[in-house]
């Protein structure tokens, strides 16, 4: 995060003599001016309390109450945490979150290792190396739904690329030990590009004294890597795990999609659960329990994610 | 001599492994869109042919299609609809406010700019319920309008975070000046910052017309038959079987990626800025 905070410009700071521009200035403009911070603040803030906070606090209340559509909005009784009782003792949720847990770190790792290769392969210096550099942003960038159904179609059993090119006639979405891996690997294929040019524009902000230093005093290029390179690139590596942890998390697209949380809800994610909860069973208090057990995991790793930004701030 | 010749075998032998590396990146990454557009292009004979056809006379009847398909029509234009206010709408409320984030100091704004940035981080389906339950309850359900509130108001924390380091960058003696003329603030926002954040908010419209452009989830509840975008249409091909008419399904596919492909590629160079929240430089 770059808090630049500037000085305020302008008379709000009496930077300006007030008796050269107070005879130009009338009253208007004078108005305009004291309101100009509310009236260009005001309805951002409005628009995220609508949008964001009065859905959030209501769902928090929802959460400890019983509740159903057909009452009215606010007619629901306290039942303290019955909600999130119910939910740690449903299996299906304790396995949508044990699988989620694995499902995320298993993608963020896969993006990070294979983002940090794509990046030192990126950051050679050969011709026409920038071509695969703007290659790598289209998949980064395209619609996840378009992304899902592109990998459903290779992986269709009778008529799929990639069991054509293995000679195999593996039904990969519908096995439940292939689909949550056949799940992740789309969102790895989606998203270690990011990882890879968040990587890379760290790698090219890197001084090169050090590496230089490092080459006299007679290191290799793997102990240059090591011990030069990655601490110095540590920075951009945490953003990139906490940016993907965040995201990671919340995967739904490419899940529902391509399995819908099956097969034997094995792909069933906490995401899928929660919208399951929400729109189809509509069991609407366990829902929103759900969701505020997201949400904190989710507020958690924001921490990490502030906290990291602040310390060090990249540049 | 032969340790320059050393040397040179050594380069050689660099950059076939380099460029063996960026080959299977590009078969990797880029060729299984590559063969999606490919099936697009083909008959259904040829798309269901195995081992798959690798050469053909390519077709566009799977686009013609499409093309005059009724509800593709109609969730491609609900679409533009929705992504055209969503980001008109966000610029308006978020480029003032992201200015005035940059430029001035007053009681809140780290607390502001926290929550907005968390709030570009929270699930979406987290908030999907109340969110639904709420447009319910003030007769809103099943509208475009929906979408576009909830498009704009996920933009905001893109465009004030992207736009607030793009103002904070500019240099201020051309606003003082304005004001020692007796320009009043919002004349001078408007004749003299905005013309100079011109390339700033070409990047940060672009990243909010593809959040809504990209958007599934909340089109997925908010929306109904009538009113849904083309992520909808695309996901109800795929659920549960995708049947047969492949032709059809990538076809639209690619349709609805082809302004998002165009748009990533203008904004590339600020697209993983952006997409940290400003972060990252």
């Amino acid at each position: 995060m770059v808090a630049q905070q500037f000085e305020p410009a302008g008379s709000y700071a009496g930077v300006i003599d007030e008796d050269v521009t107070s005879e130009r200035r009338n009253a208007w403009i004078k108005f305009q001016d004291r309101i100009f911070v509310p009236l260009t603040i005001v309805p951002t803030i409005v628009a995220s309390l609508l949008v964001f906070g009065i859905p959030l606090a209501f769902s928090l209340l929802l959460s400890f109450q019983g509740w159903t559509i057909d009452s009215g909005l606010f007619a629901g009784r306290f039942v303290g945490f019955a909600n999130y009782q119910d939910l740690f003792t449903d299996p299906l949720f304790r396995s949508s979150l044990a699988l989620t847990i694995g499902y995320t770190i298993a993608t963020v790792t896969s993006e990070l290792l294979l983002g940090l290769g794509i990046a030192l392969l990126l950051n050679s210096r050969v011709p026409f190396v920038r071509i695969f550099r703007t290659a790598l942003i289209i998949p980064m960038m395209i619609t996840p739904i378009v992304a899902a159904l592109t990998w459903k179609l290779l992986l269709d059993p009778s008529y799929g690329l990639v069991n054509a090119i293995l000679g195999t006639r593996t039904v990969w979405l519908g096995d439940p030990d292939l689909a949550l891996i056949a799940v992740g690997v789309v969102n790895i294929w989606q998203n270690t590009p990011f990882v890879a040019i968040l990587l890379l524009a760290g790698l090219q902000s890197l001084p090169a004294e050090p590496v230089e230093a490092a080459a006299v005093d007679g290191a290799n290029s793997w102990q240059t890597f090591r011990h030069v390179t990655l601490p110095l690139l540590m920075p951009y590596v945490v953003v990139a795990v906490l940016l993907r942890t965040i995201f990671e998390f919340r995967s739904f697209e490419n899940i529902w999609v391509m399995t819908g949380g099956g097969p034997a809800n094995a792909t069933k994610l906490l995401s899928v659960y929660t919208f399951e909860a929400s729109f189809l069973s509509f069991d609407l208090t366990l829902a929103a329990a759900s969701s505020w057990v997201m949400l904190f995991i989710v507020l958690i790793f924001c921490v990490f994610f502030i906290l990291a930004t602040k310390r060090k701030e990249i540049q | 001599m032969s340790g320059f010749a050393r040397g040179r075998r050594r380069k050689f032998i660099r950059y076939v492994l380099t460029y063996a590396g960026l080959i299977s990146l590009f078969l990797v990454f880029v060729f299984p869109l590559l063969w999606i557009v490919g099936i697009s292009l083909k008959t259904r004979e040829q798309i269901f042919t195995n081992p798959p056809v690798f050469f053909w006379m390519p077709t566009f009847e799977n686009y013609a299609q499409v093309l005059t398909q009724s509800d593709f029509l109609a969730s491609f234009s609900n679409s533009l609809v929705v992504t055209t206010a969503s980001v008109t709408l966000s610029l308006l409320i978020g480029i003032p406010a992201s200015y005035t984030f940059a430029r001035f100091r007053f009681p809140g704004q780290g607390v502001a700019m926290i929550t907005l940035l968390i709030m570009r981080m929270l699930p979406p389906v987290a908030i999907l319920l109340p969110l639904f339950v709420l447009f319910k309850a003030v007769g809103l359900s099943n509208t475009r309008l929906s979408v576009i509130i909830a498009y704009t108001t996920f933009s905001l924390p893109l465009i004030v975070w992207v736009m607030k380091d793009y103002f904070a960058n500019l240099p201020k003696e051309l606003e003082e000046a304005a004001y020692i003329d007796g320009a009043s603030r919002m004349l001078a926002f408007r004749k003299i910052v905005l013309p100079l954040a011109r390339p700033g908010i070409v990047t940060a419209a672009i990243l909010s017309l593809l959040l809504a452009w990209n958007d599934f989830i909340f089109a997925a509840i908010l929306t109904n038959n009538a009113t849904r975008t083309s992520p909808v249409l695309l996901a109800s091909y795929a659920g549960g079987e995708t049947g047969t008419n492949w032709g059809a399904i990538t076809a639209s596919g690619v349709l609805v990626v082809i302004p998002v492909i165009i748009f990533s590629l203008i904004v590339q160079k600020h697209l993983v800025q952006g997409l940290s929240s400003g972060t990252v430089k």
